[in-house]
């Protein structure tokens, strides 16, 4: 029976607003949807807006907090319709069903697209309540409007607060096209507001999906295969079964589950198994092999758009320039180490999962354990960094598995060197350019092509459905740089190890190639990376399949970094500036310089950043420009010292110790200029991360005439010393 | 081993072995989960808690050191109210996803108790040792500050 089929109870449930079409839950409906009296905590199945007889405002939010704010920034688009406080606004967190069949976050895309949805139910709402105070005082509607929570009609002074009025208002037609606050009315959207889970995470209240484990559960450790593919030979668990706190050990697919009465005892008997695996399937498995398939793949890349007489103009051209940048596997390594909470028992399972995919745990879980959709619940809890490795539902379906198998409710913990050993990767890849230039140093032509590994984490590879590569490689397909003849090659190849979404996708690695391969042309020419820069996006937009790469937006925060930066103006011996930027999925503009001082030793601090962004309107700007400084620290770290290798198959960085990641001694001064536009907002979780890498390593050139073309830096074997004559350096 | 234990000024009695580390008998025994796992190996500073108000990285203290010793923890920082570097945190809205924040938040408050306005350098050594993937570094170089009472920065 559905939800809906419930009769009325007969509470009232105020105005509730279903999203998209937006419409009114009536009564039954909305007291079925458990929006009666007394909101369950988490129970949220309608997309809605809901405002109580007693005032109170409920929205559900479909996305998954992992730190880009987007409990604070969803909710100020309906605070701003309603005019109404934020801490007014309460949030129910969305669960997977037949309201949500696509919960997902990632992709910079939830501010973007709630921008509309949003602010059309506020707006709906608070129409609606103004038109229920109108009939209710027998006033024109046009002599009243909603102010601060209620409704007042100026010429009386009569006022009603929203919650008097929510019950009539229910009983209204929806209006179409509800008009939004103008800009000049707003008192949120653009200022800077602080994020709405602030104060529990300073108390330590904040619940992460470490933390949600109900009174009563078991705690498991997992040993897995240590080579991808490996399967189970030979147990033997006598010893673990001896650690105090030990409940059992169960084998399921893919590992041996040690399961405890607290965490430590599950670490401690899992340390305690001895587990043989066959490894086979993993001989020859090291990060040279992989290597090797990624430069045999790259010569067999085809095109996904070829613009012109590439080959031609390479021939004619004066000049020729090629060279190879490599991007190494990166981990996710969020502070939170992977864990999930099932509760399999009966015939049904609930979860309480850090997850940005609730819809994939839903699926997967039902699907290993043959239940339908419907029987498996989905509580998506706070999450301790994200950044694409909470796509995968791994996690949920171990402790799924483990639920079942021991009957009782199970968290699943990774220890951190878990965390690393089964993470799913940034992919290992390969990019190849080469330029002719003109005369004055222009490219006529240019070609990009990149081998990348498949993100499995999505699926096998599927070649043979051509076209679908089309974007490829991000940076490369849609490069904004005026270039007469251009042909671009990508080669997805089938990845031997897990490999997953990760911060900025596909970006980072297309964009390092692009943006070091221009600043070695300047170089060439003899121009100024900036000025160069500069000249190749001036041009027209261009038209990209059915959207607009839009290159004066670029160029505006080329320019507004650089002059923020003090571009040109002398910085001693040893040091360097470094220019990239980057128009991120078409959208946010972003453009950085990055400051660098190279030691004798070849010591390489950075001291300062600058990043000019338009993102469109910006919401919250202390969300912007903590993205912004977020993203900027996620760059240093993988472009400095951060890289995931495998030798006989198995990761070899298994703990921080392997895997530096910036801290604070190391932090630049990163100042952050938002262009605040009238577009709609594109999005900033991702967007800051793909030029830093590439505006480290020109200012690394700048700084000591040195280019790295591989990173991370600090792994090269010989990495880029201050040139030991004091001078200018050659560039900015 | 049955051991008594002083945390956020209460008593308590744990039925723990001795080796066990204090951040799962906080988190697990205790129910303090405000005290976070990062790494479990001293190298990321998510587990800080004060000991006699100095900060320990809690995975890699066995419970049986902590002796009379008070433990404070993030969900006792502030007594009845808001520490200062809670207030200081919440103003410069320092925390991204969060999770790495007691601990930093712990480190900072014993930080101040030893230099009351400490300078970047004594901040830098002082939080160092803690990571923070969402790179929240320079807004809690301000917060510091601020708790301190110099004002935090612009904006
Ligand atoms: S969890 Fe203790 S230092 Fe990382
Ligand atoms: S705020 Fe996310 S790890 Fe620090």
């Amino acid at each position: 029976m559905s939800r809906r089929a419930f009769v009325a109870r007969g509470a009232a449930a105020g105005l509730v607003l279903a999203l998209d079409p937006i419409r009114v839950l009536r009564g039954g409906e909305a007291e079925a949807a458990g929006l009666g009296e007394g909101l369950p905590a988490t129970l949220a199945p309608t997309p809605f807006l809901r405002i109580a007889p007693d005032g109170s405002v409920t929205i559900v939010v479909g996305r998954s907090e992992e730190g880009q704010g987007v409990r604070t920034a969803l909710p100020m688009l309906v605070a701003e319709e309603l005019d109404v406080d934020l801490g007014c606004v309460a949030l129910l967190q969305a669960q997977p069903g037949d309201d949500f069949p696509n919960l997902s976050t990632g992709g910079s895309d939830s501010v973007r697209s709630a921008w509309v949805a949003l602010r059309d139910t506020g707006a709906a709402a608070r129409e609606m309540l103004i038109t229920a105070a109108a009939s209710r005082w027998r006033v024109p509607r046009t002599e009243c409007r909603a102010e601060d929570g209620a409704v007042v009609h100026a010429p009386s002074g009569r006022k009603a607060p929203y919650g008097s009025l929510a019950s009539a208002a229910a009983r209204l037609p929806v209006p179409t096209n509800p008009p939004w606050r103008s800009r000049e009315e707003w008192r949120l959207i653009g200022t800077r507001v602080a994020r709405v889970d602030g104060p529990a995470i300073v108390t330590g209240r904040a619940v992460y999906g470490i933390d949600a484990r109900p009174e009563g559960a078991l705690v498991a450790a997992v040993a897995r295969s240590p080579v991808p593919g490996g399967t189970l030979e030979k147990v033997d668990s006598a010893r673990a079964r001896e650690v105090p706190g030990v409940r059992s050990v169960v084998t399921i697919p893919g590992g041996v589950a040690v399961v405890a009465e607290t965490t430590w005892a599950a670490f401690e008997g899992r340390d305690a198994l001895s587990v043989t695996w066959d490894e086979s399937a993993a001989a020859g498995l090291d990060s040279a092999a992989i290597w090797k398939l990624l430069e045999g793949a790259i010569s067999r890349s085809q095109p996904t758009r070829w613009e012109g007489d590439v080959e031609g103009a390479l021939a004619s051209a004066p000049r020729r320039h090629a060279a190879e940048y490599r991007y190494p596997f990166q981990a996710h390594a969020p502070l939170e180490p992977t864990s999930c909470v099932a509760d399999a028992r009966g015939w049904r399972c609930v979860l309480y999962a850090p997850t940005q995919a609730p819809n994939r745990v839903q699926a997967e879980v039902a699907r290993a354990l043959d239940l339908p959709l419907e029987a498996v619940t989905v509580n998506v809890t706070l999450i301790g960094g994200g950044f694409g490795r909470r796509l995968a539902a791994d996690d949920a379906v171990e402790a799924a598995r483990i639920s079942r198998a021991v009957d009782a409710p199970v968290q699943v913990v990774f220890s951190r060197e878990d965390d690393f050993a089964h993470d799913f990767l940034h992919p290992a890849s390969i990019d190849r350019l080469e330029a002719g230039l003109d005369v004055h140093g222009l490219p006529v032509a240019l070609t990009h092509a990149m081998a990348e590994l498949h993100l499995s984490m999505f699926g096998p590879l599927d070649l043979k459905s051509p076209g679908t590569w089309e974007g490829n490689p991000r940076g490369g397909w849609d490069t904004p740089y005026r270039l007469p003849n251009l042909r671009v090659d990508y080669a997805p190849v089938a990845s031997p190890v897990r490999t997953g979404a990760w911060r900025a996708v596909s970006y980072p690695s297309g964009v390092f190639a692009r943006e070091c391969f221009l600043d070695e042309l300047a170089h060439l020419a003899g121009q100024d990376p900036l000025r160069y820069r500069l000249a190749l996006l001036d041009g027209p937009n261009v038209r990209l399949g059915s959207r607009v790469l839009d290159r004066s937006r670029l160029r505006r925060v080329v320019a507004l970094a650089a002059e923020k930066a003090g571009w040109g103006t002398p910085l001693g011996p040893g040091r360097g500036r470094g220019i990239a930027c980057n128009l991120y999925d078409l959208g946010t503009a972003v453009a950085e310089v990055v400051e660098v001082e190279v030691g004798r030793d070849g010591t390489v601090r950075v001291p300062r950043v600058v990043c000019a962004v338009d993102c469109g309107q910006v919401v919250n700007l202390w969300g912007v420009e903590g993205q912004v400084e977020s993203g900027v620290v996620w760059g240093l770290t993988h472009a400095l010292g951060s890289e995931m290798t495998f030798r006989k198959g198995r990761v070899v960085e298994r703990s921080f110790a392997d895997f530096p990641v910036l801290t604070i001694d190391a932090m630049p001064r990163v100042e952050v200029h938002a262009v605040s536009t009238e577009r709609r907002p594109s999005g900033l979780g991702e967007p800051p991360v793909p030029p830093v890498a590439p505006a480290l390593a020109n200012a690394l050139f700048a700084a000591t005439g040195v280019r790295v073309r591989t990173l991370p830096i600090g792994r090269q074997a010989r990495p880029p010393a201050a040139a030991p004559a004091a001078g200018s350096p050659p560039r900015s | 081993m049955l051991l008594s234990l002083r945390v956020n000024g209460r008593h308590r009695r744990v039925e723990v072995r001795p080796e066990t580390p204090l951040l799962w008998v906080l988190r697990d025994v205790l129910g303090l989960r405000g005290t976070k796992l990062g790494c479990g190996a001293g190298q990321c500073g998510a587990c800080t808690v004060q000991i006699a108000g100095v900060a320990h990285r809690s995975c890699v203290t066995a419970v049986s050191e902590v002796g009379e010793r008070e433990v404070t923890t993030i969900e006792g920082l502030g007594g009845d109210g808001l520490h200062p570097c809670q207030r200081a945190w919440l103003d410069e809205d320092v925390a991204q996803c969060g999770y790495c924040q007691p601990g930093m938040l712990m480190e900072a408050a014993a930080l101040l108790r030893d230099r009351p306005h400490p300078t970047d350098a004594e901040i830098d050594r002082a939080l160092g040792g803690h990571l923070c993937r969402c790179g929240t570094y320079q807004r809690i170089r301000r917060a510091v500050h601020r708790a301190a009472g110099g004002g935090g920065g612009a904006p």
